[in-house]
């Protein structure tokens, strides 16, 4: 594949990553905030409040992990050349 | 000629957006508001409660995506910064 070529579609995937992880970001905090009350349809201060960090927290441990995750598969890639240049 | 292509895909997008939202916040509120099945009838305490939710549902998926946009605009600038693009004397 044509490194131009490779470079767009590695984008078009990201995007359609991002809003993959928006959408579970979206379930994620409204399972940890908002509780299955529904006495009023206003949001109260506390579930702001929550939301705000919880959205806050999710970017964050994404990125944690996509640097980590990135890290290992790195690791790993090398372990596996090693292992074949060993049994080659 | 481009820009028109941009804007229906877009709109196309969007729509598809909003059917998927609906589909969501239908399930989340039935399995949160509907308990009685002892009739076919919906119960105006559920009516109420699924109304309720659906406004709590909208208000916290805005809340969620100014949240989102802040922070990508914080990373934007962090990554300006960096370039050295900002605090440019001029």
């Amino acid at each position: 594949m044509d490194p131009m070529k490779a470079q767009q579609l590695a984008a078009e995937l990201e995007v359609e990553m991002m809003a993959d992880m928006y959408n579970r970001m979206t379930n994620a905090c409204h399972r940890k905030c908002v509780p299955p009350h529904y006495k009023e349809a206003e949001l109260t201060k506390g579930e702001s409040v929550c939301l705000d960090r919880c959205v806050a927290k999710y970017l964050d441990l994404h990125e944690r992990l996509g640097r980590k995750l990135t890290e290992l598969s790195v690791q790993d890639e090398d372990m596996m050349r090693k292992a074949a240049v060993g049994s080659g | 000629m481009a820009a028109v292509q941009v804007s229906e895909s877009d709109q196309i997008k969007q729509f598809k957006e909003f059917l998927g939202t609906y589909n969501k916040v239908t399930e989340n509120c039935f399995m949160d508001c509907v308990k009685d099945f002892t009739s076919r009838d919906v119960k105006p305490e559920e009516s109420s409660c699924s109304e309720s939710c659906l406004q709590k549902y909208l208000k916290m998926t805005q809340r969620i995506s100014m949240r989102f946009q802040e922070y990508h605009i914080q990373q934007n600038e962090a990554l300006a910064a960096k370039a050295g693009l900002l605090g440019v004397p001029h």
